[in-house]
């Protein structure tokens, strides 16, 4: 993909880009910022921009915050782009209200309607585009106006939908612990299965003696990322509750101490075992890695 | 158990990519980027990756011209976020072909999107790049 800029940038967003990344000072750069707001507020009282020109607006805005100051004259134009039914500048949309706001705006309020709406779209990617803003934005009040939606959504048949179906009960359940939540930790598809591990930890770092039906699930999956049995393409995975001492003795076995990953495992295992309760045995191989860590010489 | 920030900033410290799991106000999050980038910049080549500020704990990573910097919560393993920001890495290195700063700069809602993928709720949920990339890949293919 070339660098010279995105099919659609006007050569404007493409000389802001270059010169903010040129600027050698503080000053110069408040000055072309200063410059830019001037012309995107007068660009905000257009009417009818074509579609292309407003997702680049918005792209603006976001570049604009980030590099620290005040854009709360666009938000509305963001909120009206998640309107749009082209799924590139709707997601642009989504992302900028994400950016942008945050649970206790009042144009959440505006923004709901749309998320219902897209929930129930055909075109998975939108649904996808609705759960992630539904993770970031919504607060108790909201929470059960999509809740429904959600929960239906756990089903669908798209393994991506599901997955972010699941972290989006995970951050209602952060939010509202009211909501009562059935995760499908058996799922068919592994990512789907790491975000429900993630999901499961919190309430189950709350309430562990509720939990103990799943130890067994645990231990299955545990054992089944250990032993390679997943695809390749999965060469990250993380430890859940402290449940299952002898599974981990076999990650401490096994675990490869010269790749990094291994070594963040072997870490994760050190950590648990250091605050459980262990057998002996145990204790012996957790102090041989640590010694094996600490004489590394990698510096981390 | 959760990341409360990825920010990726040049060696002038500028910022090229801002993205927070929880809310801080433009004051606060300049604050805070300045803070942390200075601290970061100051450190040499052996000095380990890992740096505490205020009740954050941020890890961070340089690549060329750029430093990653991730910030969690006191409980998160360390090394495991040290090899998620190589896996950020890698997957915009797969969709951009070669990423530089310039990619991301001109790109940086693709670069969003990516990060949308991997990390919900402040949680890691996808590593799989084939996973990560196909939506985007396809939003790119309808547009």
């Amino acid at each position: 993909m070339s660098s010279q800029g995105g099919w659609g940038s006007s050569k404007e967003f493409l000389d802001l880009v270059k010169s903010i990344g040129e600027a050698n000072s503080q000053a110069e750069e408040e000055r072309l910022v200063a410059s830019e707001i001037e012309m995107l507020k007068r660009r905000n009282v257009e009417p009818d921009l074509p579609h292309k020109k407003m997702e680049e607006y918005i792209i603006r805005l976001v570049y604009i915050e980030m590099l620290g100051h005040d854009a709360s004259f666009g938000y509305i134009q963001a909120v009206k782009m998640t309107h749009d039914d082209n799924l590139l500048l709707k997601r642009s949309g989504y992302l900028a209200v994400t950016l942008f706001l945050n649970k206790d705006y009042d144009l959440i309020i505006l923004i709901v309607n749309t998320i219902q709406k897209d929930l129930k779209s055909d075109n998975y990617l939108v649904c996808c585009a609705a759960l992630t803003a539904v993770c970031k934005l919504l607060n108790e009040e909201t929470i059960p106006a999509v809740l429904p939606q959600v929960v239906e959504l756990l089903t669908h048949p798209k393994e991506l939908v599901r997955n972010k179906a699941v972290m989006a009960l995970h951050r209602f359940h952060q939010r509202a612990p009211s909501t009562g939540s059935q995760l499908i930790l058996c799922d068919k598809d592994p990512s789907v299965m790491s975000a429900a591990v993630c999901a499961l930890f919190d309430p189950v770092t709350a309430d562990a003696q509720g939990y103990k039906n799943f130890t067994t699930s645990f231990v299955s999956i545990l054992k089944q990322v250990a032993e390679h049995q997943l695809p390749n393409l999965y060469d990250y995975h993380q430890t859940p509750a402290p449940f299952n001492q002898c599974v981990l003795a076999e990650i401490l076995k096994r675990s490869d101490a010269n790749s990094n990953i291994g070594n963040a495992i072997l870490y994760e295992c050190i950590c648990i075992i250091t605050t459980i309760h262990v057998s002996p045995r145990l204790l012996e191989v957790a102090t041989e890695i640590t010694s094996r860590f600490v004489k590394s010489e990698n510096h981390n | 158990m959760t990341i409360r920030f990825v920010l990726l900033v040049n060696k002038q410290g500028q910022t090229r990519l801002a993205q927070y799991y929880e809310y801080l106000t433009i004051d606060e999050r300049r604050a805070l980027e300045g803070e942390i980038v200075r601290k970061c910049l100051a450190r040499s080549e052996n000095q380990c990756s890992f740096v505490e500020h205020r009740n954050y704990k941020i890890i961070y990573r340089r690549y060329a011209s750029l430093f990653f910097l991730v910030g969690v919560d006191g409980e998160e393993n360390e090394l495991a976020i040290l090899e998620f920001i190589h896996c950020v890495v890698e997957t915009m290195d797969r969709y951009f072909g070669n990423v530089c700063e310039l990619d991301i700069m001109f790109h940086l809602e693709k670069a969003h999107f990516m990060l949308e993928e991997m990390v919900m709720n402040g949680c890691i949920v996808e590593t799989n790049k084939v996973n990560i990339l196909a939506p985007i890949q396809l939003m790119d293919k309808s547009s």
